[in-house]
């Protein structure tokens, strides 16, 4: 064993660490936060902390350590690819979930003191109402 | 063989953090107020088992997990995206 992975499973074993952490606050953030809209921190940290990280850090070991025969390029390679699908899939699944939630209106917005989002929705924009002028205008 | 053993008694000492928080999500799953906050934890809680798979990969020394964590992160992606498509427009679109 050389220098080289010695350092690469040291690093990659920091990375498993802090993303066990980092889970586990996720995972007491998801049980703590009274509402939806914020229980969403904790499923982004859950997913790029708690989920990105032990992968990089999963290749990271599975490239320094020979014992694991002539497969640990593969493997290596494919914890690479599983954290990079995550890193763009993730975040993109938590929006387009919360942007279905807030637009169905099954979960209430409270405590709030202003939601833009909900007056744009409401109100018809000012496309619409110029189409609305010129059909009734003739 | 020492450098595997060693990385496979940090995965043991790892283990039950993970083992934990998965239990805390399923809790938040089961008793989730309304179908979003169900959708939410079972997302995060499965991006966090395709770690966990490839983590027990390296433990067991079996290349053939990591696909499966592949399909998994792409299958819960597929899920976010039916319901929430379910839930803007009450269908589940084409």
């Amino acid at each position: 064993m050389t220098l080289l992975d010695t350092v690469l499973i040291v690093i990659g074993e920091i990375m498993i660490g802090v993303g066990a952490l980092a889970d586990l606050i996720a995972a007491i953030g998801m049980n703590r936060f009274p509402n939806f809209y914020l229980r969403l921190h904790a499923a982004t940290i859950g997913t790029i902390w708690g989920s990105f990280l032990p992968l990089i850090g999963a290749a990271l070991v599975a490239a320094g350590c020979k014992c694991l025969g002539e497969y640990r390029w593969f493997m290596s390679g494919g914890a690479l690819v599983t954290s990079f699908v995550i890193l763009i899939l993730g975040p993109a699944g938590s929006h387009a979930l919360a942007r279905g939630t807030h637009r169905s209106g099954i979960v209430p917005v409270e405590p709030k003191v202003v939601d833009h989002l909900e007056e744009d929705e409401s109100h018809p924009t000012s496309q619409e109402l110029q189409e609305v002028e010129e059909g009734d205008s003739p | 063989m020492t450098g595997m053993t060693e990385i496979q008694m940090f995965i043991i000492a790892i283990l039950p953090i993970y083992v934990a928080a998965f239990i805390l999500y399923t809790l938040r799953a089961l008793r989730g107020p309304s179908i979003s906050d169900m959708v939410l934890a079972i997302d995060a809680m499965s991006y966090d088992l395709a770690a966990f798979l490839v983590i027990l990969a390296i433990y067991f020394k079996q290349p053939i997990l990591i696909p499966v964590a592949i399909a998994l992160a792409l299958w819960i992606y597929s899920l976010d995206i039916y319901v929430s498509k379910y839930l803007e427009g009450k269908e589940l679109g084409e």
